[in-house]
């Protein structure tokens, strides 16, 4: 399904070449459009459940006559959904209207962009790029455009606040996932992305499979700062300070109501399917299978990942529901004396050991 | 340089012991949940008899009731509300102690009391009530009370008793009386002296 | 060429806000994230309580102080209470003094519990919060097998108590102190000593003691400076003489004397004093009619009394003067409250905004009492 071959199959048709792209493009557009919007009815609905069981408690239920949301709430999701969809649109009377209406999806476009690059398996990727991982790490920081735009047009100073604080935490923290995104690729030697999990096949020791994170200690800590890196990109708690709900009431999101919000919503819960599938696939082996040599083809891929995908997933929500929220300055702290050192450390170390053990 | 370590060291393991605890309350949810499905399991309401010297009184705070054949019109329960919700109008009773059919007055309590006074206006403001129980220690015939408890034989427990309007939750517990039937139990005016 | 002057902001921490305890508008002159200046608005849930103590008869009085201080509502009956006998020289039976401290000190629990929890809501932690509240949920179904209300009782009256107790409550009361000392470990381990709450509350807004003397703070704020004053042994009323507890002040666990953190912890030890004393109350109960002392009509002699009891969040002090009718001439409450957000100002010059919410949380403010 990725973009290429649908570009050729175009082509075996007839010569009209510029239509052949657009309309593969569209083609593959859809499925994508498609999984982001599953994607965060399912993880909108595990986290109300997850956090719910963390707290005791039993979290959306849909019991009794009427109308009501499904056995187990499973219906709560799409009754949201549409909830917000009929919601009043207001735009505030003071605000830069344009860029405010423009926003949400300029976010938008930074998560979707990210999702076409994620090897879903070994077949199901939009777009196989030869700079995949450049690509993922780059598009990232399209985002970060639309929360200032968000923040500056709500014309309020709790959302310029949430928008400056979210400003310098994403930017900050590109770099540390960038650092630790280099160590799987000095092990692999690529960075296209299929390539890269191709390279984790096989065993370590015959039983441990041969996943980047268990190949030497200096790439497990790699996983751990990135992940970190990651959450903190995605501006989950502890760092989730821009969006402070009970000191900036909302942050940078406080003006917008209704479906700018699902779309907001939306783009928040893309980029964590974005981070956490390139985590899976730079250091957990993407869609292979972790017993070596059982159940690897075909579709098990999608499974393994879809599960990997999923753990990576809950552990994100595992941390929101457990932790206070960190300060900016030490957020910044975090950043800039803990993890970038202890990256480039990495960096150090893995050159080191790849050099004495090939 | 060595207090550096030792805070990633302590928050690496603070970190992850936090994590297992609410990992552990997530798997036992079964066990530890403690959310009612609302309109079908209520939390039962505790239940006593406080022994006081006469029965029945109860602790709950819901609703209050009257009996208003029982009531006698000391307005004992009127004076001791502080926030003035009760309400109550009195006429003497041409007759005590006998039963006067037309306006359905009783002439004697359940408690063999004879009563002097007929009830003509008895209304709780439910919206201004504030629950404080103070109208019903003084009641010497024990017919205002919060339903439910251990007099539930006499009222059910009743606590949703929310309206729609504000006006409905005024409560009016006396016989409706005509200005003609208030006039007539009015003692006629002895006539001036020549 | 100078430094380059920037502006000052003014932020309104407004009166509808997710962290403000109640409605408290907090104006906050700032230079970027750095506070200068908070000048607190208050005002907004004035009921006039002390104009209408002056129209109501003694025992109308106790549901309105029920709810000043609405979390710590039997202390604040306790305050008044006392104050009263004083004033009428009544001798109250032991059995009511012995109840009357066993309810005082579930609800020290209580509003301890969630003076915590919303401080870890402030702060971020979202579950600590859910785990106290289910923990006061079981206190306040005590309060209910009492009194038969939850939240605000009526419970003391002058001369005694409304109810006397159920029959089973001690095996109930222990019960529950049995379930509820490990829950103090596991808050600690999920909250207190994590890591990130620590540095979020460690050596932020700290009162030197002198301030604190000078303002007027008292209670657990000025305990967590290092001054060790508490009502309860310092000028003791009822029979706190006789039960064996300590006074926990401040020890600057993880950072300076009078910080966040330290009132955070005192607040914690407090709860586990406070279930020592009820472990010792419940064993010692006399028998006894509750309601013998309670006067016919009260009408205490021409004068006045002030006197100072410890409710959970500082010196709860009741200024009553009567004229010789059953109507008070003049009831004034003195709120800890008060005297805690008075020094919000001078204590949080210099910080962030999110430490702005952390000392708040801290304080422990309960606006139904500043604002009466």
């Amino acid at each position: 399904m990725t973009v290429d071959a649908l570009i050729n199959w175009f082509a075996t048709i007839g010569d009209f070449p510029v239509l052949a792209f657009i309309l593969a493009v569209i083609i593959s557009g859809i499925p994508l459009f498609l999984v982001m919007a599953l994607n965060a009815m399912i993880a909108v609905y595990v986290e109300r459940k997850v956090s719910a069981f963390m707290m005791d408690r039993v979290g959306p239920m849909g019991q009794g006559p009427g109308l009501h949301a499904g056995k187990w709430g499973l219906l709560q999701t799409a009754a949201d959904a549409i909830k917000l969809l009929v919601k009043e649109d207001t735009v505030p009377e003071s605000s830069d209207k344009f860029l405010f209406k423009m926003a949400p999806y300029i976010i938008f476009i930074g998560a979707f962009l990210g999702l076409a690059a994620v090897p879903f398996s070994s077949s199901l990727q939009v777009a196989d790029f030869n700079v995949g991982v450049f690509y993922i790490i780059a598009v990232g920081s399209i985002g970060i455009i639309g929360i200032v735009m968000a923040g500056w047009a709500s014309n309020n100073k709790w959302s310029l606040y949430g928008a400056m604080r979210s400003a310098a935490q994403i930017i900050s923290y590109e770099i540390p996932a960038g650092l630790s995104i280099i160590v799987p690729i000095m092990m692999a030697g690529t960075l296209n992305l299929q390539e890269l999990i191709v390279f984790q096949s096989g065993t370590i020791w015959g039983i441990l499979p041969n996943w980047i994170i268990f190949n030497n200690p200096f790439s497990f800590i790699a996983f751990f700062t990135f992940f970190i890196s990651a959450v903190a990109e995605t501006n989950r708690t502890p760092f989730d300070i821009p969006e402070a709900e009970s000191e900036l009431v909302a942050g940078w999101m406080t003006e917008y109501s209704g479906f700018r919000w699902a779309v907001f919503f939306l783009s928040e819960y893309a980029n964590m399917l974005v981070v956490s599938g390139l985590a899976v696939a730079a250091f957990l082996g993407g869609w292979q299978s972790p017993i070596p040599g059982l159940f690897n083809t075909g579709l098990w891929g999608l499974f393994w990942f879809m599960g990997k995908l999923g753990f990576l997933i809950f552990v994100m929500m595992w941390f929101r529901w457990t932790f206070p929220r960190l300060r900016v300055d030490q957020l910044m702290h975090v950043c800039w004396k803990v993890l970038i050192p202890i990256t480039m450390i990495n960096i150090f170390g893995v050159g080191i050991w790849k050099l004495i053990f090939g | 340089m060595s207090r550096y370590f030792q805070n990633i060291y302590d928050t690496l393991s603070t970190l992850l012991t936090g994590m297992s605890i609410t990992w552990r309350h997530m798997v036992n949810i079964k066990r530890d949940n403690v959310t009612l499905q609302y309109p079908e399991e209520r939390w039962p309401r505790p239940e006593r008899n406080i022994g006081f010297e006469h029965q029945d009184y109860n602790v709950i705070r819901s609703r209050l009731h009257v009996d208003i054949d029982d009531c006698i019109g000391c307005l004992k329960c009127e004076r001791a509300c502080p926030v003035d919700c009760i309400k109550i109008d009195t006429i003497k009773a041409p007759t005590r102690g006998e039963d006067i059919p037309n306006v359905k007055h009783t002439g004697e309590t359940s408690n063999g009391t004879k009563k002097a006074m007929v009830v003509s206006r008895f209304t709780i403001d439910m919206s201004e009530c504030c629950y404080c129980n103070l109208c019903t220690y003084p009641c010497p015939e024990e017919c205002i009370f919060m339903v439910g408890g251990p007099n539930s034989s006499k009222h059910p427990i009743d606590y949703e008793f929310s309206e729609f309007e504000r006006k409905d939750l005024i409560y009016q517990f006396a016989k409706k009386l005509s200005t003609e039937q208030k006039d007539g139990l009015q003692k006629p005016l002895p006539e001036a002296k020549a | 060429m100078g430094v380059v002057k920037g502006d000052q902001m003014v932020l309104n921490i407004g009166p509808q806000h997710p962290s403000t305890h109640g409605v408290l508008r907090l104006e906050v002159m700032t230079d970027g994230e750095i506070v200068s200046q908070i000048r607190p608005h208050l005002g907004y849930l004035h009921r006039c309580f002390e104009k209408h103590s002056e129209n109501v008869t003694y025992e109308q009085v106790i549901p309105f102080t029920d709810r000043c201080d609405y979390l710590a509502s039997m202390n604040s009956n306790f305050g008044y209470v006392v104050a009263m006998e004083e004033l009428m020289e009544i001798k109250i039976p032991e059995r009511v003094e012995y109840i009357r401290v066993i309810m005082g000190e579930l609800n020290r629990i209580a509003s301890h519990l969630l003076a915590l929890g919303v401080y870890g809501l402030d702060i971020g932690a979202f579950t600590p919060f859910l785990y106290m509240l289910r923990d006061r949920e079981r206190i306040l179904d005590i309060f209910e097998y009492t009194c038969g209300a939850r939240l605000l009782y009526n419970y003391m009256w002058v001369g005694g108590v409304s109810h006397d107790l159920p029959k089973d409550f001690e095996t109930i009361c222990i019960d529950f102190l049995d379930y509820f000392e490990p829950q103090i470990k596991e808050y600690n381990n999920l909250l207190s000593y994590n890591k990130i709450f620590v540095e979020r509350t460690a050596d932020v807004g700290v009162i030197p003691a002198d301030v604190a003397v000078s303002y007027g703070v008292t209670g657990p704020n000025l305990r967590a400076s290092g001054v060790k004053w508490d009502v309860r042994k310092d000028e003791p009323y009822s029979i706190y003489e006789k039960f064996d507890f300590d006074v926990p002040t401040g020890t600057a666990e993880f950072g300076t004397l009078g910080d966040c953190y330290d009132r955070y912890w005192v607040r914690m030890l407090e709860i586990e004093e406070s279930v020592k004393i009820l472990r010792q109350a419940l064993k010692e109960v006399p028998s006894g009619d509750v309601h013998q002392a309670l006067p016919k009509k009260i009408r205490p002699p021409i004068g006045s009394v002030y006197r100072r009891t410890e409710s959970p969040r500082g010196d709860l002090g009741y200024y009553i003067v009567s004229d010789g009718t059953p109507v008070p001439s003049r009831v004034k409450m003195r709120s800890p409250a008060f005297t805690a957000l008075s020094c919000l100002d001078e204590v949080s010059r210099g910080w962030m905004i999110s430490d702005v919410i952390a000392i708040l949380g801290s304080l422990d403010i309960v606006l139904g009492e500043i604002d009466r």
